[in-house]
């Protein structure tokens, strides 16, 4: 059998198909007589646009419609045309949409003509290779494109299978998505480890699939769900990702010198700290919980062989949650590499100072630690296992190991109130020297989280979001089972301090890039040198108990167990003098309160610090 | 190596080093190449640098633009103004990789050329050369292999001497995606 295996636009540029990568793997190895193709369509999407536009629409604006433009649904709504037939279909909602929320979609508006073009030439290109079956993998926005493509395909010969796959088709979505597009042969819901070799037996041998846990297929007119499997992937069958024909692609690829081409793992699935206590605003499918981790050793052992091939030192991992185990049995061994890689990881903010090292050691020096919000009220309402304090400690740690540190600040959790926030915004400008979010946004109800699927919880009323309106033709009701992002009422906080909370997260990216609170040790004397926007440069002086309490804040305590610390050091500081001392620190920006806690501000590591995309 | 040593005195204080003395830009032997070593070095472990010039170059002054701009640069103040604004952190710089090493290159304004060194004789070169090296001591592969990385500008050979350009990363910076 001919398999060819595509991901469309909007996968990203400078990256491998993960899913390419592993399901070229698991076809071989199941089935080593097949001839397996694969078609990088995003790859062929970027350079389709540079050559008929004339250069004007780059790998950039792929990004920016691709990546971007997640929550608006623009590279969906760029292929919508292409998929019904219509060139102008969904154009003035689109326009409407954008208008009202201030959305830019100029670029979006500009790529729509080439899109039909461009199916046509996929379609052609891949029947050339004559395949039995065209697999598609679907994340994010990958759908409309795909769908287009499935269809053209279809079209032109309908005795091909065609086979959907990936995030976009678990659960319900999976079933929606099948129902509705005739020219979807199959739908494999959920992992393919064991579900899409078993589908291509059936295929051979011309069977019914009725066997085969959570795929939909077509029984005569009927879109038939069997139902879906709770056994999870195993980590030893699990292959490592094959990248052979994208580095083909790429190399003949005249939009390669746009990219900086990465290397993509995947160490574990699942989510450890979810399978206890799923982020109530997480959209982890519930059935892919289960935490699964290749041995550190062997995620080595894939990244080793994958650097030497592919010549790449960048590596990006797509695991939810770093698992702990790989402090000792992993980064250890990338440490000792002597190599210089630059790695991408989700950890948890709990991290201690230790492990934050040992992350910078081994190059993992791009982290994503969950931080979401800096109170801890807010972060006991959606079960995220830390404090405010402890977040805080760790964006400083991340200055003094100079790790790039993502996040975001959400809000929006229904019972959240006011002065869960006001401390925190009032303090926000303390915390100037530290990597500010990527924004303060509201929460989208996510299909999957414990937000969605207990409407008790606070988010009752719900309907498809307003940006698929411009990107499928299909009534609510079967929207309601395809897509993932919900609308509801706002919860939690509005008016006046949503706002603030947003001006005051604008200001901090703003001020951010010249501010600096530094400690220095001077004999006996503890320096702290503030250079922080928005206050006058000052140089502060510490000595005896003063500058041991701002070390043992370090931690973050509360002010009674300092106190116990400083008496068992030999300092003796009546408890009434300690209390005005540290509200005194707060007052000057070197504390961060969390209730009754309190965290040091100041960092010993200065990293060089560039403006974002200098490159 | 956790700093900048060589020849050349400094003193460091925290994540400051300042040379104690002018540094020859001359070109007319190993002090400029260990000068170069040396500001090298300082880039790569992200250290701020505080330095004085001498000397006329013999060569392309443009080649040192990667390097920290110094403080006073009597050959020619007209340029020190370039380099002040020219200097970005990490606009030339490698990675060790297991057998080759990666060069991103964007001195080039509005480039960035990546080049990976695999061919064991330019590898080799490249990673000698790092410690100043006299250009007599290389064979025949080292000679032919520092042709063509001073042709790529990565290698400053000059005065009978020859030193590796671009620093090896030693500290990211953050956002460690800006470069
Ligand atoms: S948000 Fe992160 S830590 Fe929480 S359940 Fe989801 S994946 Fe796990």
């Amino acid at each position: 059998m001919r398999v060819h295996l595509v991901t469309m636009p909007w996968h990203p540029l400078d990256l491998p198909s993960l899913q390419l990568g592993l399901l070229h793997r698991i076809v071989r190895r199941a089935r080593p007589g097949d001839e397996v193709t694969e078609f990088h369509g995003s790859l062929r999407w970027a350079e389709f646009l540079l050559e008929h536009s004339g250069g004007r629409l780059t790998p950039g604006d792929c990004v920016e419609v691709g990546s971007d433009a997640i929550f608006h649904g623009l590279g969906d709504w760029v292929f919508s045309g292409a998929l019904y037939d219509d060139p102008g279909w969904g154009t003035a909602r689109l326009r409407d949409y954008a208008a009202g929320r201030g959305v830019p979609v100029g670029t979006a508006l500009a790529m729509r003509p080439y899109a039909a073009g461009f199916v046509d030439a996929c379609a052609t290109e891949i029947l050339a290779a004559d395949p039995d079956v065209v697999g598609f993998t679907s994340t994010f926005m990958q759908n409309v494109p795909s769908l287009a493509l499935a269809r053209a395909l279809k079209r032109r010969r309908p005795g091909l299978t065609v086979v959907f796959g990936g995030s976009n088709c678990d659960g319900p979505m999976g079933h929606a998505l099948h129902r509705n597009h005739p020219f979807v042969d199959h739908v494999v819901r959920g992992e393919a480890e064991y579900a899409f070799p078993a589908l291509l037996r059936h295929l051979a041998a011309g069977t019914d699939p009725v066997d085969v846990p959570g795929l939909c297929w077509w029984d005569g007119p009927v879109s038939r769900a069997n139902t879906e499997t709770r056994r999870t992937v195993a980590p030893a069958d699990i292959p490592s990702p094959d990248y052979d024909q994208w580095q083909a692609a790429l190399d003949a690829s005249p939009v390669q010198e746009y990219l900086h081409p990465k290397l993509v793992v995947e160490g574990a699935r699942g989510c450890w700290w979810g399978e206890k206590h799923h982020c109530t605003f997480c959209g982890l499918n519930g059935s892919a919980m289960a935490f699964r981790a290749k041995p550190g050793e062997r995620l080595w052992t894939e990244i080793d062989r994958l650097v030497r091939r592919h010549r790449i030192l960048d590596v990006v991992t797509v695991d939810n949650i770093i698992d702990m185990a790989y402090f000792r049995d992993f980064l250890p061994r990338v440490a000792a590499s002597g190599w210089d890689l630059r790695l991408h990881y989700e950890v948890k903010s709990n991290l201690t100072p230790a492990q934050l090292r040992l992350l910078g050691d081994s190059g993992t020096v791009h982290i994503q630690p969950g931080i979401e919000s800096l109170g801890s009220r807010v972060l006991d309402l959606m079960d995220k296992g830390v404090t405010g304090a402890r977040n805080v400690r760790t964006l400083r740690e991340c200055e003094n190991h100079a790790l790039t540190c993502s996040w975001n600040l959400l809000y929006g959790f229904p019972g959240e109130r006011d002065d869960d926030y006001t401390p925190v915004i009032d303090q926000l400008p303390a915390l100037v020297h530290l990597q500010p979010p990527s924004g303060a946004h509201r929460i989208q109800l996510e299909r999957f989280s414990p937000h969605f699927t207990d409407p008790d919880l606070g988010f009752g009323k719900r309907r498809p979001a307003a940006m698929y309106q411009h990107v499928y033709d299909l009534p609510e009701d079967e929207l309601a089972d395809l897509v993932y992002l919900f609308d509801t009422e706002p919860a939690g906080i509005g008016g006046a301090v949503e706002r603030r909370l947003r001006e005051a997260v604008a200001a901090w990216r703003a001020g951010h890039a010249d501010s600096r609170l530094l400690f220095e040790e001077d004999g006996a004397e503890l320096l702290v040198h503030d250079r922080r926007h928005g206050r006058p440069p000052a140089t502060h002086r510490f000595t005896g108990w003063q500058a041991a309490a701002l070390r043992h804040l370090e931690d973050g305590r509360t002010v009674p167990a300092l106190h116990r610390l400083l008496t068992a050091g030999g300092h003796e500081v009546p408890g009434e003098a300690l209390e005005t001392w540290v509200r005194r620190a707060v007052g000057r920006g070197l504390l961060f309160r969390d209730g009754a806690t309190c965290v040091s501000l100041p960092t010993w590591g200065e990293p060089v610090r560039l403006p974002e995309g200098s490159g | 190596m956790s700093g900048p040593d060589g020849g050349v005195p400094h003193r460091r204080t925290g994540r400051r080093v300042e040379a104690t003395a002018p540094l020859d830009l001359s070109g007319a032997g190993r002090a400029t190449a260990e000068a170069v070593r040396f500001l090298r070095e300082c880039q790569g472990h992200g250290l701020s640098v505080r330095w004085r010039a001498a000397g006329t170059p013999s060569y392309d002054p443009a080649l040192l633009r990667h390097l920290p701009p110094p403080v006073e640069l009597p050959a020619d103040p007209g340029a020190l103004e370039a380099w002040r604004t020219e200097h970005t952190h990490g606009v030339l710089y490698h990675r060790r990789g297991p057998d080759f090493v990666t060069v991103l290159d964007r001195r080039r304004r509005g480039t960035a050329v990546r080049l990976t060194l695999d061919h064991p004789g330019l590898l080799g070169t490249f990673l000698r050369l790092l410690e100043p090296t006299p250009v007599a001591v290389l064979d025949p592969v080292g000679r032919e292999a520092l042709a063509l990385l001073t042709a790529e500008r990565l290698v400053l050979a000059c005065g009978g001497w020859a030193v590796t350009l671009p620093p090896r990363i030693r500290r990211w910076p953050v956002p460690c995606t800006a470069i």
